[in-house]
């Protein structure tokens, strides 16, 4: 069974799933659920980052339900995973939701969110500006030609394992440092 | 149809001098179901205006969002202006890494115990 996964694990080519999902906040739900098993199951990031992507799925699927697709509609979630490299998440709205925003919009909204302190007393927009854009390495919002957004984010593995090592290699050093 | 949760308060006995109220949160906290459990927080700071102490027991908490996470800020705000204190108790990893984030954790301590979150608010 082990050897089987194994060798499955080892394949190079991305694993790439999409789901349709109705615009009703209950069924972000099963699709955070969904994020933590595939990324715990399908890739080398630690149990932290399958929270962390959970979350970050989260805010873009609410995202999109509340400004991008109308009630009755749908929102599109694409998964991208490469086993030991990335994984790369789309979330797609078709434009026809009343508080609708162009690509542009959202991108000058979370600049100007990302920079500033919150205040107390702001229940909102820390998603995409705070958490989004904190766990991911490249965040992108694209207009559909047939209206709606589709908002892509990725993170690669490498810098993850790479910072680990300094990390590591820095603290044997420090450790190195006091016993001699 | 909101995603499975449960708020509840509980009142502490104990110091006369101290209004301290634990709640505590169950299961997931997210868009289908957070503006109603936060009308329960609303209506225990408006009967208790002032210098209330709050304990966020989240031990059993899974899953908070964003918007759960500005609400629980402005909770903050409101009882930190009339007076109380806000702390968190036995908040699970994924929990406290999502509110290091926004950085909340720099306003509202976590403590592992709500024992010890008890004796943090003498702090």
């Amino acid at each position: 069974m082990n050897s089987e996964h194994k060798k499955e694990k080892n394949t190079e080519k991305p694993i790439e799933i999409t789901i349709s999902l109705p615009t009703q906040a209950y069924f972000v739900a099963g699709v955070r659920d969904f994020t933590l098993s595939l990324i715990k199951n399908t890739t080398d990031f630690s149990e932290q980052w399958a929270y962390r992507f959970q979350s970050v799925v989260d805010e873009l699927c609410n995202n999109a339900i509340e400004f991008g697709s109308k009630q009755g509609d749908s929102i599109k979630i694409t998964f991208i995973v490469i086993e030991k490299e990335s994984i790369e998440i789309q979330v797609e709205d078709n434009g026809t939701g009343a508080n609708k925003l162009k690509a542009a919009e959202i991108e000058k909204l979370i600049k100007e969110r990302a920079g500033k302190e919150f205040s107390l007393h702001e229940i909102r927009g820390r998603g995409l500006a705070k958490i989004v854009l904190e766990w991911t390495d490249e965040l992108t919002f694209t207009d559909k030609p047939e209206g709606g957004i589709i908002v892509k984010v990725k993170k690669y593995l490498t810098d993850i394992k790479t910072k680990e090592l300094k990390q590591s290699m820095s603290l044997a050093g420090d450790q190195t440092h006091i016993v001699l | 149809m909101p995603t499975p949760v449960t708020l509840t308060i509980e009142d502490v006995q104990g110091d006369a001098n101290i209004l301290l109220k634990i709640i505590k949160i169950a299961g997931q906290l997210d868009e289908s179901n957070v503006d109603e459990e936060a009308k329960k927080v609303y209506e225990l700071i408006e009967q208790n205006p002032s210098k209330l102490n709050l304990i966020l027991d989240l031990e059993e908490l899974e899953y908070m969002n964003s918007k759960s996470i500005g609400y629980l800020t402005d909770w903050y705000g409101k009882v930190y202006e009339n007076g109380g204190k806000v702390i968190i108790a036995k908040a699970k990893p994924n929990i406290l890494d999502i509110l290091e984030v926004v950085g909340l954790t720099q306003l509202i301590k976590n403590f592992p115990t709500v024992e010890e979150a008890k004796a943090g608010l003498s702090q």
